[in-house]
């Protein structure tokens, strides 16, 4: 699975940390999702594209689409 | 002394991670560490107890009820260490919390083996009570526990 969540939280110029605090994760969470090393939960994927704004398949993919 | 000194600035390092955790709302790095200072706190005082247990049972001259007495001393502050840990666990994100799913997942069957491997040689061949007793084999199930949660921990870098 691979995500959009690094640039979207660098568009709103946020650290790891911050996004971190908004969804009610650790940093240690944040990058394990960046890096396509953990894929988060449904309840974690809709609570991020809530805070963004964005439908969750604009957020999260399979990746086979990229 | 020390410990005593030691308990002290743990005392105060809890409060000061409890009150970071309240000004930061949920923030669940301040959470971790308030539990993770707790759990050290317990742990020193079971360790301290452990051992102090250990030194007594040496002693030739006790009555076998005094002597079970302080066998069990250590067990209240070791089941007051692991329901923090639970606690602590329950306070994890969903990450944390497969960090320690998959840690006990790597232990536990190690550990059946462990236990099914002295089990059947103890049938076989008198294994030294000095060397392979119950005190010698639950010690390597929180090593195996430690290498599990090192090795998903690495896994999530």
């Amino acid at each position: 699975m691979k995500n959009r969540l690094k640039v979207l939280r660098a568009e709103r110029d946020w650290s790891q940390a911050d996004l971190a605090q908004q969804l009610s994760v650790s940093r240690q969470t944040i990058n394990a999702i960046e890096t396509g090393k953990y894929d988060p939960s449904l309840p974690l994927a809709i609570k991020a594209a809530r805070l963004f704004a964005q439908p969750v398949e604009a957020i999260f993919f399979p990746d086979a689409e990229t | 002394m020390s410990l005593m000194r030691l308990g002290r600035k743990l005392d105060s390092a809890i409060a000061e991670a409890k009150r970071a955790g309240e000004v930061a709302g949920s923030a669940i790095e301040h959470t971790n560490r308030y539990y993770g200072l707790r759990l050290l706190r317990v742990a020193l005082l079971w360790v301290s107890t452990y051992a102090m247990s250990r030194g007594l049972l040496e002693l030739p001259d006790l009555d076998r009820n005094v002597r079970i007495l302080i066998a069990l001393a250590p067990i209240p502050l070791f089941v007051w260490f692991l329901w923090i840990w639970m606690q602590g666990v329950g306070a994890m994100d969903e990450l944390q919390r497969r960090i320690e799913l998959e840690a006990l997942a790597f232990a536990f069957p190690i550990c059946v083996v462990i236990l099914m491997t002295l089990g059947l040689l103890e049938l076989a061949v008198p294994l030294n009570p000095d060397n392979w007793s119950y005190r010698h084999v639950w010690a390597m199930m929180p090593a195996l526990y430690y290498a599990g949660l090192w090795r998903a921990k690495r896994k999530y870098e």
